[in-house]
């Protein structure tokens, strides 16, 4: 058994956001009391919080007078860059099942996973006194207990469908093959930053949805990864470098009767 | 003392943010969010105070590795100041870290892809190298004999592996923020971040010893050692040019000329940071009149470190754009609680000046040549 993926299908979304209410009942999140708000996108929330690890975005399309939907949560991707960030590995990505896996406890609210995220999808509870990060978790769970995600449970139009990724990434091509005028020919999710579990459609640009587009094609812990690798290299060669210095310094001080020993 | 009451009143304000901040959580005090999760704590607490903080590393370099031990006198200062910004730092995190109760699990936790986790460690040991060099001072001071025999047995190792580390990590901050091409603004993302950053601690730390020595004799009534700032200075020509050119390549070889030429708060943010904070203080260093000058080598000293602070703040914080609907801006909460750390570390340095043996020189009125009479001038300015 394979790692598990998703497939978030937009042009199926009918914005009923039983996906959101599914989400908050299996990881036992309070209800919300939430205000309309002014600006892009009409959701409500407005965005992902310690109290909702996934929502649906409402977008206007101007053109074609309609809603167009979107959904925020966590990509679980293959190579988190969150996970590489984490300086106590309290987030990991999960081998098995695909997921990035927090563990709760070993958060020490650094938020260095939210700054590293390109899907900005960490959050963090700034009001409380005893804050973490949040984030959607892939259910993990439920997929040890043979079920699926409870988002993916509940989708009454079979917007999100749930399976092993190799199939997943092969019903998401056989769909914009099927219908190239309904898609736009990109699978979300399938390059971006080296590629991630959770792979979305949509009818219209990704842009248009607010997803974060342009973002590289190779893994984002790569970038650090360059410098970084070479830390215990570089340290044991100025080690050795110095000590060669101030040996032979001293050395030839000693000698002309200069070091002063203090 | 006038001065004494203002810093004592930036404290107290620092401190009742602080209570606030335990109290009620960080977002009763701070504006950073979901979207801009760090902010002027780190651009200027921690990215900042370490770089300020390379006094310790620059000046042990030059003193004990290489030898050069006419710069002694600025060694003791710096590395006083070294260990304080270490402090500093660590106490801004304490304040931003949400869990900062559980802040030790970074040292029993295996995370070598975290460039957060290695400047934690790096960090961390150094403080360690700077208490034995700055224990050295104290305990010949006190006349701890066995502890100090101790330390001397140690010292040396020390400070070479304290340097070491310092070098390391100077850089590894560099790193923290190359993991967002995205989010960094194209005029500073780059994968010379990390060279970038360490050249440019070494020449912040040799701007706050200058800055130090010019304040702290002016003040203690001591005669200056403009030979050995008027040295520094040419060490900054060079750090300062290495720097500049290494921007500018990088600048080209990214091919973002065009966005820095273009007129924008970001491009004025850059323009002010590399001209009026490298460039500037490049060319006032190289200047003989400015060498000569107490005035003008504290001048130049002061636009280095303004341009550090401004780099690592360009870096953390004005580059940093999200597409999100919410924004940043650091509110007074931030603004005061770092302030009143580098309040308080003013105060414990200027208690340590008056009270340890850190600055040596002959005081002004005294005659040329005798050291005499530096205990007298730090007792009678205190």
């Amino acid at each position: 058994m394979g790692q598990k993926a998703m497939i978030q299908d937009n042009t199926r979304c009918i914005g009923c956001r039983a996906c959101m209410v599914a989400c908050k009942e299996w990881n036992d999140l309070p209800a919300d009391d939430t205000q309309f708000f002014a600006g892009a996108g009409y959701q409500n929330p407005r965005d992902l919080d310690e109290n909702n690890y996934t929502i649906i975005t409402f977008t206007e399309n101007v053109e074609h007078r309609e809603w167009v939907f979107g959904r925020d949560l966590c990509m679980h991707c293959a190579e988190p860059a969150c996970a590489s960030a984490c300086p106590t590995g309290a987030l990991k990505k999960n081998q098995e099942t695909g997921s990035v896996d927090l563990t709760d406890w070993r958060c020490i609210g650094c938020r260095y996973c939210m700054q590293a995220c390109p899907f900005v999808i960490p959050k963090f509870n700034y009001d409380s006194v005893i804050p973490k990060i949040h984030k959607c978790t892939f259910c993990a769970d439920r997929i040890e207990a043979d079920l699926t995600p409870a988002c993916a449970q509940v989708c009454p139009t079979h917007a999100i469908s749930f399976g092993e990724r190799n199939e997943m990434l092969a019903e998401a091509e056989r769909r914009i093959a099927a219908a190239p005028g309904h898609y736009v020919p990109h699978i979300y999710g399938k390059e971006e930053v080296g590629g991630t579990n959770v792979f979305h459609l949509s009818a219209v640009p990704f842009e248009r949805l607010g997803y974060p587009t342009g973002l590289p094609k190779e893994p984002l812990p790569d970038l650090t990864d360059k410098s970084l690798r070479f830390v215990p290299r570089i340290f044991v060669s100025l080690v050795a470098l110095f000590s060669f210095l101030a040996w032979i310094i001293r050395r030839r001080m000693r000698w002309h009767g200069t070091l002063e020993e203090r | 003392m006038a001065s004494r009451s203002v810093l004592l009143a930036i404290l107290a304000v620092g401190v009742v943010y602080m209570i606030i901040r335990f109290a009620f959580g960080i977002g009763s005090i701070a504006n950073i969010n979901n979207a801009y999760p760090w902010g002027w704590w780190v651009g200027f607490g921690v990215l900042s105070f370490i770089a300020f903080g390379a006094t310790g590393f620059t000046l042990a370099l030059i003193v004990d590795i290489l030898g050069i031990q006419r710069y002694y006198p600025l060694l003791r200062p710096a590395i006083v100041m070294g260990l304080l910004f270490y402090q500093g730092y660590v106490v801004v995190l304490m304040i931003e870290l949400g869990r900062p109760w559980m802040g030790w699990l970074i040292f029993f936790s295996w995370s070598p892809t975290s460039a957060l986790f290695e400047v934690a460690w790096c960090a961390t040991l150094y403080t360690i190298c700077l208490v034995v060099e700055v224990g050295r001072v104290v305990t010949k001071h006190y006349g701890w004999q066995a502890l100090w025999r101790a330390l001397g047995w140690i010292y040396l190792p020390a400070v070479i592996i304290g340097v070491s580390l310092s070098h390391i990590h100077q850089a590894s901050l560099g790193t923290l923020l190359t993991i967002v091409p995205q989010k960094v603004d194209v005029r500073w993302w780059s994968e010379l971040l990390p060279p970038l950053f360490l050249i440019s601690a070494y020449a912040a730390g040799l701007a706050m010893i200058t800055i130090e020595h010019v304040l702290a004799t002016h003040l203690m009534r001591l005669r200056p050692r403009l030979d050995l700032l008027a040295g520094l200075a040419r060490w900054q020509v060079a750090i300062l040019s290495i720097y500049l050119v290494l921007r500018v390549a990088d600048v080209v070889y990214r091919g973002v000329v065009d966005e820095i030429l273009q007129l924008s708060w970001l491009s004025v943010s850059l323009w002010v940071e590399v001209l009026v904070g490298f460039l500037v203080p490049l060319v006032l260093f190289s200047l003989p009149e400015v060498r000569a000058s107490r005035w003008g080598l504290f001048t130049a000293a002061c636009l280095v470190a303004g341009g550090v602070l401004l780099n690592r703040l360009n870096v953390a914080v004005v580059s940093m754009r999200v597409e999100h609907w919410e924004t940043y801006f650091p509110s007074l909460g931030e603004i005061m609680t770092t302030l009143g750390v580098v309040a308080g570390g003013i105060l414990v340095y200027g208690w340590a000046v008056r009270n340890l043996p850190i600055h040596s020189e002959p005081p002004l009125d005294a005659a040329p040549g005798t050291s005499a009479g530096a205990a007298q001038a730090a007792q009678a300015s205190a």
